[in-house]
């Protein structure tokens, strides 16, 4: 049999099958089943590209969508696999014609119309574009496709935390990281190289999924998450370090704990940034299962809402037994997630992104 | 694999009888049995390079009782049976090479008990080792075995396959702590062997049978294992020698001093360039050997432990002995050894890890019988090991695409486990024949024991359906 070139070849070479993504996996933790674990996921992948399984296969078509994508699996590999990248091959084959799942195909076409993102982020209330990127600031603010839309508030708290540091440039559209994990990469790089035009240089972003997706296109170099930028400028730039108090509620310090972002753990290696500076606003709690994914997964919690449903419930037992007063997020779909788990629940924690945290404390 | 003995009169052909998948269906669920070609292919590998076999159907029951009712069933019909955990074994021993049913115990996953008071643990069959592991230590106590999949592999797999791990000089492998088995036979009875007790002659040690018996002779349900109260401290130390046989003369001269530690490792040059070039930790890189030795215990007893493996390495001669100076510190060292298969597997697309274990004074005879052979097949190859133990894993890397390089690593490892034959060891020291090393184990156990396996297999499963083609088959 000959391989049909759907994956990059030494991609999905490097696994050695060894198994020891198993237990790192989300899906494999819920079923037990090889099937859906990230090394039988490459076994399918193997079978697609030989031509021993074909597309129209229901196996196939059911795991390439129940993955969550996380990319937990990544950081306990041996043989250095980049699970992600073969994932967006193989969506980006899978998800064709009839194949694709119709709520994928919607966030794409949306996540287009950057006239529209746009205008929602103005009608929101976002932080206001400031014309074209200036040469002058330390970095270019991202304001996100459907964060801007949900989450405007995180813009402006940018902003508050480093007045002058950044501009916010027009003209910005979705980076493309939706398109990349929904079978659309080719659109996906696209979108990303035409952002990193309207913003050249380094480029802030406070969702972790943005972030990675902008630096596999554009270069790790290019790309700086919320927290690991804050401590590198306040680190030099001492001057411009704000006071930042110590937040209370009832007269006893806030207990806090982080949700990690996947692709900001998993993608852009970034842990202990956010968690050192949650430590200096508020008694931080490390949560069992911060590193997992929360079930948000980009787009998986509209695509599959009852899977993603039952990842959450594993965290949010663990944060309700936490006592908690905030869970602090750094991606704008967990921020989103976590708020609609904890609302359904009558929980009483309050969920920040990690801007709106610090900006609060000064 | 040839189809031999008892095998012959198994079923064979495309698919399961329609009456067999119903009666399956019946015992576990209409969503635990899988036939379609995409929800089973998942199943026909396992952590062994180049093997594959599709199976016929995947069977995910969730009680004794269902084993108990499908291998009732497959004997029945003359269906064959491999059991499988999580796929992690490196004897390719869950590839289905007859087709049939692959019966995989990962829904069996609950720990049932851990006893302070008896240092005992019950466990189901497909519980991971490290959940067994931690389980035991949040009650202070430790589960010894430590194989190198633990995070992965289950507990009935590492009984099946008789695992062992980094500390078996000082604690043994897994058939030093199985006290008890519940194990399904082919013929459908279910059975308890052993029990709680770490003193009873009743009978053939048939708990010690099935331990290393690799499915071939009954599907392990549930295991009782012993547990040892957690150690107090551990630490470790590093030392560089010129050659591996100065690096195998201190680690005699440990242990005949009358020091048993708990980590005796070893990195030979090609591994450390490895490791190095991969991690960048500061190796010596011109070194013949890396020694990794630790101890486990009281502070002062281990204090006094690594002093002394540290003075030996000294007067042999080494080029440079370290000892950590806190538990930081030994993580770092160990992380040396840890990243040896990272290192390698990045190498090639194909790893090899094979493990041929020689009497522990043979050590470093062997290795150099290894690099001569694998230099005269033209292979890349690195060799790390636990050296107290004898146990050696040369690593062979390759591209499949490279024109002959999988028949040249093969001949390599034909002439490399015959060599250790020759020096008084064994085709594997821990990872298992499986179909893998099948091929050799006449040549191991000569034809009278070979013939008394047969005789033990039939004894076992008339029918010859469990794990056809290995072992005893």
């Amino acid at each position: 049999m000959t391989d049909r070139d759907i994956f990059d070849k030494d991609l999905l070479a490097a696994c050695i099958s060894c198994g020891f993504c198993l237990p790192a996996c989300p899906t494999y933790a819920m079923t037990q089943d090889e099937r859906s674990s990230p090394r039988g996921r490459i076994t399918l992948m193997r079978a697609l590209e030989t031509g021993r399984l074909d597309e129209d296969d229901p196996t196939l078509q059911e795991q390439s969508s129940f993955c969550l994508g996380c990319r937990a699996c990544e950081t306990v590999c041996p043989a250095g696999v980049q699970y992600g990248a073969l994932l967006e091959q193989w969506r980006d084959h899978q998800w064709r014609g009839r194949h694709v799942p119709p709520a994928a195909l919607a966030l794409r076409t949306g996540m287009r119309a950057k006239p529209l993102i746009e205008a929602a982020g103005r009608i929101r209330g976002a932080a206001k574009p400031t014309g074209p990127a200036r040469p002058d600031v330390e970095a270019h603010l991202m304001l996100g496709c459907a964060e801007r839309a949900m989450f405007p508030q995180l813009s402006k708290a940018v902003l508050r935390l480093l007045p002058d540091a950044v501009d916010v440039p027009s003209g910005q559209g979705c980076c493309g990281a939706l398109h990349a994990h929904n079978g659309d990469s080719r659109t996906a790089h696209r979108m990303a190289e035409e952002l990193g035009e309207v913003m050249p240089g380094v480029i802030l972003t406070t969702a972790g999924g943005c972030g990675a997706h902008v630096a596999q296109v554009l270069g790790r170099e290019r790309v700086r998450e919320l927290s690991e930028f804050l401590l590198q400028y306040w680190g030099e730039h001492p001057d411009r370090l704000p006071d930042l108090r110590r937040l209370t509620v009832d007269g006893r310090p806030v207990r806090a704990a982080l949700q990690d972002s996947c692709h900001l753990r998993n993608g852009l290696h970034v842990t202990a940034e956010p968690r050192e500076l949650i430590a200096r606003v508020a008694d931080y709690v490390e949560l069992p299962s911060a590193g997992t994914c929360c079930g948000a997964a980009g787009t998986y919690s509209i695509l599959r809402p009852e899977d993603s449903q039952r990842v959450l419930d594993i965290h949010l037992d663990e944060i309700e037994a936490a006592d908690l007063d905030y869970l602090i997020v750094v991606n704008m779909p967990c921020q989103r997630q976590m708020i609609n788990g904890l609302k359904r629940r009558g929980s009483k924690v309050r969920v920040l992104h990690l801007a709106e945290l610090l900006a609060s404390a000064l | 694999m040839s189809t031999q003995g008892t095998t012959s009169r198994l079923h064979s052909g495309p698919g399961l009888p329609a009456d067999v998948l119903a009666e399956l269906r019946g015992f576990v669920g209409d969503q635990h049995v899988l036939v379609h070609d995409g929800d089973v292919e998942p199943f026909s590998r396992d952590a062994t390079p180049l093997f594959r076999a599709r199976p016929d159907a995947v069977v995910l029951p969730a009680t004794t009782a269902e084993v108990s009712a499908i291998l009732a069933l497959a004997t029945r019909r003359g269906i064959p049976v491999t059991p499988r955990g999580a796929g992690s074994n490196l004897a390719a021993a869950t590839i289905p090479e007859h087709g049939g049913i692959v019966l995989v115990l990962t829904r069996m996953n609950r720990v049932l008990e851990v006893s302070q008071g008896e240092l005992l643990a019950v466990v189901q069959a497909g519980t991971t080792t490290a959940t067994l592991a931690d389980a035991a230590a949040a009650k202070g106590l430790l589960y010894a075995p430590d194989p190198g999949s633990r995070t992965v592999s289950t507990v009935a797999g590492n009984v099946a396959m008789c695992a062992g791990g980094l500390r078996g000089l000082k604690y043994g492998v897994t058939r030093n702590y199985v006290l008890g088995l519940e194990v399904v036979l082919p013929t459908g009875e279910v059975m308890r062997t052993g029990g709680r007790l770490w003193k009873d002659v009743a009978g053939y040690d048939l708990t010690r049978l099935l331990t290393g018996s690799e499915g071939t002779l009954a599907v392990i349900t549930e295991i009782t294992v012993g547990l040892l109260p957690m150690p107090a401290t551990s630490s470790t130390g590093v030392a560089y020698f010129d050659n591996l046989s100065d690096a195998g003369r201190a680690v005699a001269q440990i242990i005949a001093q009358g020091t048993l530690p708990a980590t005796l490792e070893f990195l030979d040059n090609r591994c450390v360039n490895a490791v190095e070039d991969y991690a960048q930790l500061g190796l010596d890189r011109q070194a013949g050997a890396l020694l990794l030795f630790g101890d486990d215990g009281g502070p002062d007893v281990v204090a006094a432990s690594l002093q002394r493996m540290a003075d030996v390495c000294t007067d042999i001669g080494a080029r440079g002995v370290t000892l950590a100076q806190d538990i930081a510190g030994s993580e770092a060292l160990l992380y040396a050894r840890r990243c040896s298969l990272p290192a390698l597997a990045r190498l090639a697309p194909i790893t090899m890890l094979e493990d041929v274990t020689v009497p522990r004074p043979k050590l470093a005879e062997m290795v150099d019988t290894i690099d001569a052979i694998t230099a005269k097949h033209d292979v890349t190859c690195a060799t790390f090991g636990h050296a107290g133990d004898g146990n050696l894993h040369p690593t062979v890397v390759f591209d499949p695409g490279d024109g002959d390089a999988r028949h040249r690593a093969e001949a390599a490892f034909d002439e490399i486990f015959h060599a250790a034959m020759a020096l008084g060891g064994t085709i594997t020291g821990e990872h298992g024949v499986g179909a893998a090393k099948r091929p050799w184990l006449a040549a191991r156990l000569g034809p009278d024991q070979l013939a008394l396996l047969k005789r033990i297999k039939t004894a076992f499963d008339p029918a010859g359906i469990l794990n056809p083609g290995k072992l005893g088959s």
